[in-house]
């Protein structure tokens, strides 16, 4: 796992991004909707080609990522990087891997990971979390309910859950779009 | 299906009330925007150059590889099931070439098993048919949700067994 990074990667588009001077009301509202972040990045504005697809899309991963209440942000952006590492998302996982350490202030840990895999993953949370979020990613029809069980233990509670599956499957999709519409850019 | 159903709750059977709808119900606009990008990506007012059973196809092939048999039934019932964009989708091992339908499983099939191996040459070759930057967008959004929608129901499927235990 030693491509992934705590450093910034960039991210260069395949097609070219609608530009905010000459989009169409529709494109401009679409990116209103995606977080203020992203909103003049190259992958929003690539994305606003369908503004249809975008505007809802970029509602939803507001919601899965920033609601008030429910999975704490360090446990959203630590499933998330997990996602993004077992797809192979160098730009994703650098981005909720940083997100992650800004949150919790431990850098050390996400690079053990990198480092190390999940296996290395010492904090009993953390660690039920990259297993669920793992086996989820890779074959989510092999799951039985058994494996709620260390999230249980690990004192999830049903919005938690919830919430940690948003955060996996919003991933499912962040990666692709991000890995087929564009290269990462790794520093180096 | 009418305005006001939810696909992920018809699919799992999930009434009005019940502990899971409650749970969901905790997070409206997670639901609502699930149900407008299944929307806007499978029933589009405009679907600009990729047509209403072309998508159901593509998001067909989608679950049929991502093993959601129930889901892929939806997109199945979408549209006429003697479509030939629809048979070509069941058929998982074709079709071969360079033809229109090729190349768009081709492209739902990567995303759908190797996301990491996407790469320009996928790109030039919906451009080769004469797709807009939009219509790859559409396609790749497409078939970029359908994992989103596979692995929500497998986790929701999860709560549901372990409430049934």
């Amino acid at each position: 796992m030693t491509s992934f990074t705590l450093k910034p990667v960039g991210w260069r588009p395949r097609l070219t991004p609608i530009r905010a001077e000459t989009a169409t009301p529709a494109e401009l509202a679409a990116l209103e909707a995606c977080p203020p972040a992203q909103r003049s990045g190259a992958y929003a504005r690539t994305l606003a080609h369908d503004p249809g697809s975008l505007g809802e899309r970029g509602a939803l991963f507001s919601i899965v990522m920033y609601a008030k209440g429910g999975l704490p942000t360090a446990d959203r952006e630590y499933a998330t990087a997990v996602v993004s590492m077992v797809n192979g998302c160098v730009y994703c996982t650098s981005v909720h891997a940083r997100r992650f350490v800004d949150a919790t202030g431990k850098p050390e840990a996400m690079q053990a990971v990198f480092d190390g895999g999940f296996s290395a993953e010492t904090d009993p949370r953390r660690a039920a979390i990259s297993a669920f979020t793992e086996a989820m990613t890779r074959d989510p029809q092999a799951m039985t309910a058994a494996e709620l069980a260390p999230l249980r233990a690990a004192g999830l509670d049903d919005l938690e859950v919830l919430d940690l599956i948003h955060s996996i499957a919003m991933f499912a999709n962040a990666n692709r779009l991000m890995l087929s519409l564009g290269d990462p850019l790794v520093p180096k | 299906m009418s305005p006001d159903t939810d696909l992920i709750e018809e699919i799992l059977g999930l009434a009005p009330g019940s502990p899971l709808a409650l749970l969901r119900a905790q997070r409206p606009e997670a639901r609502q925007h699930a149900q407008g990008a299944f929307r806007e990506l499978l029933r589009p007012g405009d679907p600009g150059g990729v047509s209403l059973a072309e998508r159901a196809a593509l998001a067909l092939r989608v679950a049929l590889r991502e093993g959601d048999p129930v889901l892929a039934g939806r997109f199945r019932a979408l549209v006429d099931a003697a479509d030939p964009a629809i048979v070509a989708a069941e058929d998982l091992a074709g079709p071969a070439g360079d033809g229109r339908l090729a190349v768009l499983f081709r492209h739902a099939d990567i995303l759908a098993t190797d996301p990491a191996g996407c790469g320009q040459a996928e790109i030039a070759a919906l451009t080769a048919l004469g797709l807009t930057p939009r219509d790859i967008v559409a396609i790749t959004q497409l078939v970029s949700f359908v994992p989103y929608q596979i692995r929500l129901l497998a986790g929701l499927r999860l709560l549901q067994q372990e409430q049934a235990a």
